[in-house]
């Protein structure tokens, strides 16, 4: 669970970088930046957490 | 008063600092207040600046700048400095009848219940056509233009008072008559003859 768990933070640091970045420009390119990179390492980050949850044995 | 682009990158920055605590020290999650600290940090926050962020992108793609960052919508941002009055657009824009930096949107958007959420989908819709699909050429309105948002303003302004306006001021409301195609303000952006136009420069 806890390299899920490292797994599942880096994951967030990306998506919260991707974020800070494109919010450093007013484009559509930014805001396709924003959704699709930062939202990917998002969504993956979260289920990732999520699913250690479920699967733990602790 | 703190504006919300501050807000954001604090929010981020102390995201990414909790987040940091678990993946230096995953060892806190063996105690039920780690647990509490890794959902907080792996699930409510992230999700929580992840809505604060887009909630920030939609906004901003109120502005002008946002619109005319799609290289299909040049010769539109081009058209708000042509030098004509008559020039429907252009005179908004220069005479700032309308926000100059929420210019496209101003006139775009749709003064009804859910106008904005409208308006903002169908935003979503052409950045998805502009960078995955092929955009309309030339581009056209998905609906004929509503005298609504024309009105929105200009009703009961002054300027509107004429005995030519209220002559048919029913038939503008109901969308009998066309504010732009009647004849009466049909200079629109005209982007097919901005090589003939002549442009203002603004002062710096």
């Amino acid at each position: 669970m806890r390299n899920e768990l490292r797994i599942s933070g880096v994951l967030l640091i990306f998506g919260l970088v991707v974020e800070a970045l494109s919010l450093c420009w007013n484009t559509a390119l930014s805001f396709m930046s924003f959704v699709v990179i930062g939202g990917l390492f998002f969504a993956s980050g979260i289920l990732l957490f999520l699913y250690s949850l479920v699967s733990s044995k602790d | 008063m703190i504006s919300p682009e501050t807000l954001v990158f604090s929010l981020i920055g102390a995201s990414i600092v909790l987040i940091l605590v678990v993946v230096i020290r995953p060892s806190i999650t063996a105690s039920r207040e780690g647990k509490i600290i890794a959902f907080l940090a792996l699930f409510i926050v992230p999700v929580m600046t992840a809505g604060v962020g887009a909630s920030e992108h939609i906004e901003r793609s109120e502005q002008t700048q946002f619109c005319l960052s799609c290289h299909i919508m040049e010769p539109y941002g081009k058209s708000l400095y042509v030098d004509d009055p008559a020039h429907i657009p252009a005179a908004h824009f220069q005479n700032h009848r309308i926000p100059a930096d929420q210019a496209c949107y101003t006139c775009h958007t749709d003064y009804a219940m859910f106008g904005t959420i409208q308006a903002k989908w169908e935003g979503l819709h052409h950045v998805y056509v502009y960078w995955f699909g092929t955009p309309m050429n030339p581009i056209r309105l998905y609906h004929p233009y509503n005298n609504r948002e024309c009105l929105h303003c200009h009703a009961g302004a002054r300027s509107f008072e004429s005995a030519t306006h209220m002559a048919m001021v029913d038939d503008l409301k109901s969308n009998k008559i066309s504010c732009t195609t009647s004849g009466c303000h049909d200079t629109i952006h005209n982007v097919d003859k901005l090589g003939e136009a002549k442009f203002w420069k603004p002062l710096e």
